[in-house]
């Protein structure tokens, strides 16, 4: 008898006498994504071949993690999400943030940066810096990055496809003029079609096909073009549209959805997978479901393996690592009793470093309240630092690897995500997703259904639906700086002042018909950038010649 | 019969976090009362549309940290056209419970913070709204 058949006829035997005659509690036993999970798993329950499907770290299908020594080598990136105020200010965050030990910087944007409304303008001028660091023109990165070496630290600039060309050609021209050469600049620009679309509704952009291509010219530009080969010119960010409510099924079908249709475009330009793709990178969220999400991380590694050598035939082994960044669930937070934030961060940041992930953000337990302050900003910087310094736990790599339950889990995980990216490929490319409306609705469901759940209390949220309490009074609230709209105003103004106006004005007829034939814009955009163009004037540009686009957002 | 209860719910700002709306929109919806989502607004166009549909509720759902700066600006425009008393204003989103009594000085007449459940705004809607 094979040690199987012996573990076949001692489990039922199991079952029968010691198992199936006990109640158990009146629950439903699923994962958050509905999975529905036994009460105990055993070898039987691992279908996956240890050599074909887990393997070892640093060889595909990578499960156990794209580099071979993992930890040992090298421990993740500690990047906290960071900005508000002004550049200057941002600057100082940023400063003490990477004396008290952060390995990589993360500029959070504000609305009018994403959305390329300048602070002249009124429609956002009471937004200035409430929600990220407004980053207007060249001038900006300056203050942003001064004294910090960013020649040796990667940076990420959180911008998406609609404003990403102008913020990084002035990111790379700040570079260049410091006298760093761009082909040794790390960092990553998020440079996300989704997060502007269906994770925060877009203020005046443009129709989701031009914002697919100007995704794709950074990208083009950046790594097979070879002007910043080290950058990650874009980074899918699941987390952004699963804090909306859409479970880690759907997270890992959008973004490998979405990552389709831009290797697709590339591949149209005429460039070869292994030209690119090693650049692509990932931001996904850790959530509450703790074994679900470590199961989500290492079925991601291994679905996007096989993707890129099945369906696009890459070559190069490295073309098949999924190289990503986590953030912790800021949808998991409560403004009630905001203390057990601190809690729920500790246990989702575990599930990341149990789950192999290259770079981590960790919540501050005051941002249900608030911008994080900078005391909780720290002890968010220190729960990471716990995990890393004092826990032991990077001392091996992919430790619940071998777990019946948790090999269970991600074959379990990986085989939805295939059937939800087939359903998603049905209703098109991701802008044909976007602007028929479908991808919206997915959202709204989502955003009910979380909802509902929580008021139906299938979904406990300790100090809301279990244990109320109510809103703490005791947090002090960290109120960004009321001048830093006098203060960008006058930024610009002084800008627009001491530019030669005649100049930028021919570029930007350059820059329209670059627009009005489709072309890459960063070549253009790295001149107009230099000569002092503000991602306002930018966009404004983008609106006229593509027109501005209603979402098609859905109740 | 009664007439329906309608309500506004509008994005102040050009901050596009949805989530809030979307889903205030719908329950109120599901409650039976009919809802008109407005999306991004400015204060001028929240009034005009307040006023040309006719709501008895506006609802403000803001995440940008600008709550102050934009229900004020609303409520004094409303102010300015004589209509502030014909609207019962409440405002939503990411929003610091010491500015509660800042906004309901402004004359909102309640403030949601995250964690909110839906039944409690119907309630207080359903109590409060001038028939």
């Amino acid at each position: 008898m094979i040690l199987k058949d012996l573990i076949f006829l001692k489990f039922e035997k199991w079952l029968k006498k010691e198992f199936e005659n006990l109640s158990e509690r009146d629950i439903k036993f699923v994962t958050d994504s509905g999975i529905s999970i036994k009460g105990l798993y055993t070898p039987l329950d691992v279908k996956s071949d240890y050599l074909e499907n887990i393997g070892f770290p640093g060889f595909p299908p990578y499960t156990r993690g794209i580099y071979p020594t993992m930890y040992r080598g090298r421990l993740w990136t500690m990047r906290l999400f960071s900005g508000y105020g002004t550049p200057e200010e941002t600057n100082k965050r940023w400063k003490y943030l990477y004396e008290q030990g952060e390995t990589g910087f993360s500029a959070a944007v504000d609305a009018l940066t994403f959305n390329g409304i300048d602070p002249t303008n009124p429609d956002g001028d009471a937004e200035v810096g409430t929600s990220g660091v407004p980053l207007y023109c060249i001038d900006s990165m300056f203050a942003l990055t001064e004294g910090l070496p960013i020649d040796k630290v990667s940076v990420a600039l959180v911008v998406e496809p609609f404003s990403s060309a102008p913020v990084c050609a002035m990111y790379y021209n700040m570079a260049k003029i410091r006298g760093i050469d761009t082909r040794i600049l790390k960092g990553t620009t998020q440079n996300d079609i989704l997060t502007m679309t269906v994770g925060y509704v877009p203020y005046k952009n443009v129709n989701p096909y031009h914002i697919l291509r100007l995704a794709c010219d950074l990208i083009e530009w950046c790594v097979p073009q070879k002007n910043v080969p080290k950058w990650h010119p874009i980074n899918f960010t699941g987390y952004n549209y699963r804090e909306g409510g859409i479970d880690a099924v759907q997270e890992l079908g959008f973004v490998f959805a979405s990552a389709c249709s831009h290797i697709d475009n590339l591949i149209e330009r005429g460039w070869k997978i292994d030209d690119f793709v090693n650049r692509l990178a990932f931001h996904l969220s850790a959530h509450k479901d703790f074994f679900e999400e470590i199961a989500k991380f290492r079925a991601a590694r291994r679905i996007w393996s096989k993707l890129l050598k099945d369906k696009y035939e890459a070559r190069d082994p490295r073309s098949l690592e999924f190289r990503f960044h986590v953030q912790t669930a800021g949808s998991s937070l409560t403004a009630q009793a905001p203390k057990i934030n601190i809690v729920r961060t500790t246990i989702q940041a575990l599930e990341a470093a149990l789950g192999g992930v290259q770079s981590l953000h960790t919540n501050s337990y005051d941002e249900a309240i608030c911008l994080p302050s900078q005391e909780a900003v720290l002890l968010a910087l220190r729960t990471q630092q716990v995990i890393q310094d004092e826990t032991r736990i990077p001392n091996t790599i992919d430790p619940l690897a071998g777990s019946y339950f948790v090999e269970w889990l991600t074959d379990e995980v990986e085989e939805k995500v295939w059937n939800y990216m087939d359903k998603i490929e049905k209703v098109g490319n991701i802008a044909k997703a976007l602007d028929s409306g479908w991808l919206f609705k997915e959202m709204r469901d989502a955003f009910h259904r979380r909802q509902t759940r929580i008021e139906n209390q299938e979904e406990i949220v300790l100090g809301v639906n279990k244990y109320p309490v109510p809103y703490d009074q005791t947090t002090s609230v960290f109120r960004t700086n009321k001048e830093a709209v006098r203060i960008e105003q006058e930024r610009i103004i002084k800008l627009r002042e001491r530019r030669d106006n005649e100049k930028l004005e021919r570029l930007f007829d350059k820059l329209r018909k670059v627009c009005e034939k489709e072309e890459n814009v960063m070549p253009i955009m790295m001149e107009v950038t230099k000569e002092g163009a503000t991602v306002g004037e930018v966009c404004d540009i983008y609106r006229e010649i593509w027109g501005i686009w209603e979402p098609p957002i859905a109740i | 019969m009664s007439k329906k209860i309608r309500v506004l719910i509008s994005k102040p700002g050009i901050d596009g976090h949805w989530r809030g709306g979307v889903v205030v929109s719908r329950g109120l919806r599901d409650a039976g009362m009919e809802v008109i989502f407005g999306g991004f607004q400015n204060a001028e166009q929240i009034v005009e549309s307040a006023i040309s549909e006719d709501v008895d509720v506006i609802g403000l759902s803001i995440h940008s940290g600008a709550h102050l700066v934009y229900t004020e600006r609303i409520i004094n425009l409303l102010k300015e056209r004589g209509v502030n008393e014909h609207f019962l204003i409440l405002v939503g989103g990411v929003i610091p419970v010491k500015d509660f009594p800042r906004l309901k000085d402004m004359g909102v007449a309640n403030v949601y913070g995250p964690g909110t459940i839906i039944a409690d705004i119907i309630k207080f809607i359903e109590e409060n709204i001038n028939k």
